[in-house]
């Protein structure tokens, strides 16, 4: 969502904001999630989960009149073709993660058959981290049908739509592409704690890895940072490249693999609190 | 979307009949409609509380958008018609409106129903009086633990059906 949408969200609701008293019956907890719930659903109606590969020139459109903005995206465009955006509502990442890993998929079949075997195996390796069986198992199932859907289009008897039509709209089911988005969340929480001697030192407060995860891995909506990145692609060892792109004074666009010295082989594109995917050359 | 809530909340429901929890009538959960969008909860005071020997029934209600959003909970009373009442201070004693990190914003999908009633008994034998919902409780929890117990204790008695256990110096 550009700025320019985002304010115009904002300048809605606080049309609202005047017209209500302070009344001390009322939740005033419960204001804040309502109104919180009601950005949501605007951004929820504007913009799908993930949409349509746009040609590199989108973005460019996005900065008119900022020069910093401009040159980054004009570095950038050097190297990439086509960008994705996904919905900002905390899971982008997981979101164009996931999407952008199972697209590349569609045309590699010895990665989706170590993937799929990995996949598979996870959800005993989350249960015997402590994970509830029951829930787990849930995630684990839907997230191995969309795996499959992938790999259905191997098959060259395989009728009906191109896989990327299919992949595209398990995505932008709501149900379906959230429950992919759990399980990645709950992946990354096992990762996490299975390996959380060394995460620890990344974790800010006095908070144990434990804790981290319940606040701010498992539960929907909550953004990813480094540290999530870091152990999501380490858990499923597929290689990220992010750029970071941000008022720096630099004009490159500053280029981070996960885990260090990947190959990647999904890349991102960052912006302050948002994930988008990108389309090399 | 609403049919995956369904779906799932059916088969809570029926993790939360099988639990060993149910058969020491610790919690239990009952449907009050059939399309499982609101169901009726119940937590049995636990041991060494002034909750002990109450029964606390809960008006469940089920999102659409479950389980990416927790459900929403009220405590009901049960054979009265009116609001249930319970002193705690994680709990308005006015609307029953309850306040657990795990029904807002540290709600995971991986949790269910049966986690969400074993929580909140759990909260009533650990009140976090820092982060309360009903001020007033808090404050008598933090500053008269006496008279806060014998009230807690009162309200069990009178509004959750708990034996008459009134400490001798009270009224």
């Amino acid at each position: 969502m550009s700025k320019k949408q985002l304010s115009a969200v904002f300048v809605k609701m606080g049309d609202k904001v005047p017209t209500t008293k302070y009344d001390p019956n009322v939740n005033q907890d419960e204001l804040i999630m309502k109104q919180q719930r009601l950005i949501e659903k605007e951004i929820m109606d504007s913009i799908p989960l993930v949409g349509d590969k746009e040609d590199f020139s989108s973005l460019e459109g996005e900065y008119d009149g900022d020069d910093i903005y401009k040159q980054k995206v004009k570095n950038l465009a050097k190297n990439y073709k086509y960008i994705r955006r996904t919905r900002p509502d905390g899971n982008c990442f997981f979101r164009a993660f996931s999407y952008a890993y199972l697209e590349k998929l569609i045309d590699d079949r010895e990665e989706f058959n170590r993937f799929r075997e990995l996949a598979a195996k996870s959800k005993e390796n989350l249960v015997a981290l402590g994970f509830p069986q029951f829930t787990v198992e849930d995630f684990h199932d839907t997230f191995m049908e969309v795996i499959d859907q992938v790999g259905k289009h191997h098959s060259v008897l395989s009728p009906g739509a191109p896989a990327g039509e299919d992949l595209h709209k398990v995505f932008n089911d709501q149900g379906n592409s959230d429950y992919v988005v759990v399980y990645l969340r709950l992946i990354t929480s096992g990762q996490l704690q299975r390996d959380s001697s060394f995460y620890q030192h990344f974790i800010e407060g006095a908070r144990s890895v434990e804790d981290f995860c319940h606040q701010e891995v498992e539960p929907m909506y909550k953004e990813s940072d480094h540290i999530h990145i870091i152990a999501l692609s380490t858990a499923l060892g597929v290689g990220v490249r992010v750029r970071y792109m941000d008022r720096g004074d630099s004009a490159e666009v500053i280029a981070h693999d996960f885990p260090e010295g990947s190959l990647p082989q999904v890349h991102l594109l960052y912006r302050p609190g948002h994930y988008d995917i990108l389309y090399p050359h | 979307m609403a049919n995956i809530a369904a779906q799932r909340i059916k088969r809570e429901f029926k993790e939360v009949i099988r639990s060993e929890e149910v058969a020491k009538c610790a919690i239990n959960v009952e449907l009050v409609n059939d399309s499982f969008t609101e169901l009726k909860g119940e937590i049995a005071g636990p041991p060494d509380t002034p909750y002990e020997g109450g029964n606390f029934v809960l008006e469940i209600k089920v999102p659409e958008t479950y389980p990416f959003n927790p459900p929403k909970l009220y405590l009901n009373k049960i054979h009265v018609r009116f609001i249930t009442k319970i002193w705690h201070p994680n709990i308005s004693s006015v609307t029953g409106a309850i306040c657990l990190d795990i029904l807002k914003d540290q709600w995971a999908a991986a949790m269910t129903l049966r986690t969400v009633l074993l929580s909140l008994q759990a909260l009533l034998a650990a009140a976090e009086p820092d982060d309360p919902q009903d001020a007033v409780v808090a404050k008598q929890f933090r500053e008269c633990r006496d008279i806060f117990w014998q009230t807690a204790r009162h309200w069990t008695h009178v509004y959750a059906g708990g034996k008459f256990l009134l400490n001798r110096w009270y009224k």
